[in-house]
């Protein structure tokens, strides 16, 4: 508790890098929240306000625009949207999670022949872009009879290399003994897999599953493509509905759209950021 | 202790790969294929009281008010007769339309009807998978119902492939309340000459601050407006597919923009002109007659006065055309390609035509659409409307390697974009973009001109 009038120097100089630190923090965050500021605030103005310059950054308060969400609900079928993309990203969140899971598992702990090659011939697969894939996936699904149905949209994507990558890296990373004390106990793979190995990597299984939850559920050129009627639609694709390629575009309607369709990924990414931030920390103070 | 786990990993191979099969078989059953291996696409159930109708299905790249308009008018024709069901699917844009009748025609899962941008109908028409529409008419719908010009548009080798429907030229807006304020008439510039003269007037005047210039030209995509230029100048970006943006008068016109930019100081490159126009940041602007609604909503929101006339002359005065028409697919069966036809009568009906355009903005296709009461008065009521009506007497094709040759739209925008944001000569430029140009060209000349 001393009050001393002058600070020392290198006291000094670290609320110097405090301060900097600070601002950088802010610039960084005003990068960040910027976009999302500006759409949220957009859905809440009139048409003419979102396209003005110089640029209303505050929107009046006592003419907020909240029929812009009337608008963009009713003017495309977003709740059968919504209920699509529901299931989709669900079932194929779990289902991705669970392949890559066993596969990871696989990789990480079994013994088999070609272990390596098969493996690098698995992350040979995470270096081919999307497009690639795209027409040969959409040959078979429509061969199967499954364009416009869920499982058409489901199963192309429960294959994810980079979940499994992912995964496996993390479950090389836990020790040893564990697997063999379990292994001494009389667990078998499965047992060892869900009482032993998956609880050590639920940091890692939440962030993957986050990960996989957000793709699954902005995907845009897959489910445009193997859904052919508006009732199949998703989400994203529910937005194209609401722009124009000439003329006039109700931007008031399409930026609420655009917040109701990101809430609920805001939700989840909020309810599982303590998990991710812990199991970031959680690693970092055992290394 | 081994054993029981190969065993659990063995049995649940086994369950897995149990269940992919039975999946497999589940899929087989519910493809069907037709007569000559195209099956149809896959929609939605179809209503119980449409059940025994032929099925049609038609996929379009209209959402927001087209989208509305043309759900509409599928409904309508369903609750009209009782022989044929339409069921309209959106498919994203032009292009993302266009991509996926490709996928379909690979899978053999097509559509009967497909609206095609005037630039994407070609390449399908060079695949020989369009269906000529010549003998289709008859009582119910006559050829010499459809303005000419427009229809014109998709004949190839004698026969027509494609139908106008969503059509629109463009035109050339004007703020009103900054030409009285600049003391300029209330009217557009006859040639391109008066109005550059008018640029000076423009010059200095000021909004919200901000000087205000004469026109600006729109980053992607431009070069559609730029087919007019080349014209108004005299000149063509080939003639058949013979390339001639290199020639005189498209690099005059090019010319002409760059002093606009760099020596005038009155014309910038833009990503959105129209949003430029609309804040009063320009006064002038060439562009679609499809932003008119936004452009009035603007204008009165910002309490100024929005005008339009026809895009003034040079050399000459001629307009391009764009926008989207339905194409059948030559692979549907016969009987289902009948039934599509009918949806066309339909559209085609003058009242039908008259509700399309006065939803959605786009050019009457069918003449007698104007008389019909509800346009007439829109028309009487609106001379801006009216104004992309009247033009359609100097409409034209566009030069064929844009049409035709594979990204040679892309091409001549990139260029263009080099002549407005780094001022490089615009013979430089363009003798650039010819060689490429002819090269792509070269590429698909064989099959095109087996075509034309």
């Amino acid at each position: 508790m001393t009050t001393s009038t002058v600070d020392s120097p290198a006291r000094r100089s670290s609320r110097g890098g405090r301060v900097l630190r600070y601002v950088l923090l802010v610039v960084v965050a005003c990068v960040v929240l910027g976009p999302i500021y500006w759409l949220v605030t957009s859905a809440l103005k009139p048409t003419a306000d979102i396209y003005t310059y110089p640029p209303t950054w505050i929107p009046n308060p006592l003419h907020l625009r909240w029929s812009n969400f009337a608008d963009a609900w009713h003017a495309a079928p977003f709740g059968r949207f919504f209920l699509n993309s529901l299931i989709v990203t669900a079932i194929g969140t779990v289902g991705e999670m669970l392949c890559a899971t066993l596969c990871a598992y696989a990789f990480a702990f079994l013994r088999f022949p070609f272990k390596k090659v098969l493996f690098g011939v698995l992350l040979g697969a995470m270096m081919v872009p999307g497009h690639v894939t795209l027409l040969p996936n959409y040959l078979t699904i429509s061969d199967l009879g499954w364009i416009n149905t869920y499982q058409g949209l489901i199963f192309p994507g429960l294959g994810s290399v980079f979940a499994t990558f992912l995964l496996r890296q993390h479950m090389m990373t836990l020790p040893g003994e564990v697997l063999d004390a379990a292994k001494v106990d009389g667990a078998g793979h499965l047992r060892t897999m869900f009482r032993v190995v998956l609880p050590l990597s639920r940091p890692m299984l939440i962030t993957a599953g986050v990960i996989t939850l957000v793709a699954k559920w902005n995907d845009f050129i897959w489910p445009l493509i193997v859904t052919n009627s508006t009732n199949m639609r998703t989400v994203p694709i529910g937005l194209l509905f609401l722009k124009t390629q000439e003329g006039y575009n109700n931007w008031g309607a399409i930026m609420a759209a655009t917040v109701l369709v990101i809430v609920p990924v805001l939700v989840v990414f909020f309810f599982a950021q303590r998990q991710i931030v812990a199991g970031l920390t959680q690693g970092a103070t055992k290394g | 202790m081994v054993a029981p786990a190969r065993l659990s990993r063995r049995s649940l191979l086994a369950a897995s790969g149990g269940a992919a099969l039975a999946l497999t078989a589940a899929g087989c059953g519910g493809g069907s294929g037709g007569g000559n291996g195209f099956a149809q696409a896959s929609g939605d159930k179809v209503p119980d009281k449409y059940a025994k109708r032929t099925r049609v299905v038609v996929w379009h790249a209209y959402s927001g008010n087209p989208g509305t308009a043309i759900t509409e008018l599928a409904k309508r024709f369903n609750e009209s007769q009782s022989d044929v069901y339409v069921e309209a699917q959106f498919q994203g844009t032009y292009d993302e339309t266009a991509q996926k009748v490709t996928a379909a025609v690979q899978a053999k899962k097509i559509p009967d009807l497909v609206t095609f941008s005037e630039v994407n109908w070609h390449n399908f028409y060079l695949n020989d998978l369009l269906e000529p529409l010549d003998g289709y008419f008859g009582s119910g719908l006559k050829r010499s119902a459809y303005n000419q010009k427009l229809l014109s548009e998709g004949v190839l080798k004698d026969k027509l492939w494609w139908l106008p429907l969503a059509r629109s030229t463009p035109i050339f807006y004007y703020n009103k309340t900054l030409f009285h304020k600049a003391g300029l008439p209330d009217r557009g510039p006859a040639t391109w000459d008066e109005w550059r003269d008018w640029s000076k007037q423009i010059k200095g005047l000021k909004v919200k601050g901000k000087q205000v210039k004469m026109e600006a030209y729109q980053k992607v995509d431009g070069d559609w407006q730029f087919q007019g230029s080349v014209w108004q100048w005299g000149g063509a970006y080939s003639n058949g597919l013979n390339v001639a943006i290199d020639q005189d008068p498209a690099v005059a016109a090019g010319e002409w923009q760059r002093e606009l930019i760099f020596k005038d100081k009155m014309a910038y490159m833009a990503d959105s002109p129209s949003v430029d126009f609309q804040n009063q940041l320009i006064a002038t602007l060439v562009t679609s007659t499809g932003g008119l609604q936004g452009m009035t909503e603007a204008a009165e929101k910002g309490k100024w006065e929005v005008g339009t006339a026809f895009v003034p002359k040079k050399e000459q005065q001629v307009v391009p055309t764009g926008g989207g028409g339905f194409g059948m697919l030559a692979y549907s069966p016969k009987d289902r390609k009948q039934a599509a036809w009918k949806f066309i009568e339909f559209c085609g009906k003058a009242e039908n035509s008259a509700y399309w355009t006065l939803t959605t903005g786009y050019l009457p296709v069918i003449d007698a659409a104007v008389d019909e009461p509800d346009l007439k008065k829109r028309l009487a009521d609106d001379p801006n409307f009216s104004t992309a009506v009247k033009q359609l007497d100097i409409v034209r094709k566009e030069d064929e390697v844009r049409l035709m040759v594979p990204n040679a739209n892309i091409l001549i925008y990139t260029g263009l974009q080099k002549i407005w944001a780094n001022n490089t000569p615009a013979k430089q430029v363009f003798t650039d973009v010819a060689g490429q140009l002819k090269k792509a060209t070269d590429k698909v000349r064989k099959n095109i001109e087996k075509h034309i």
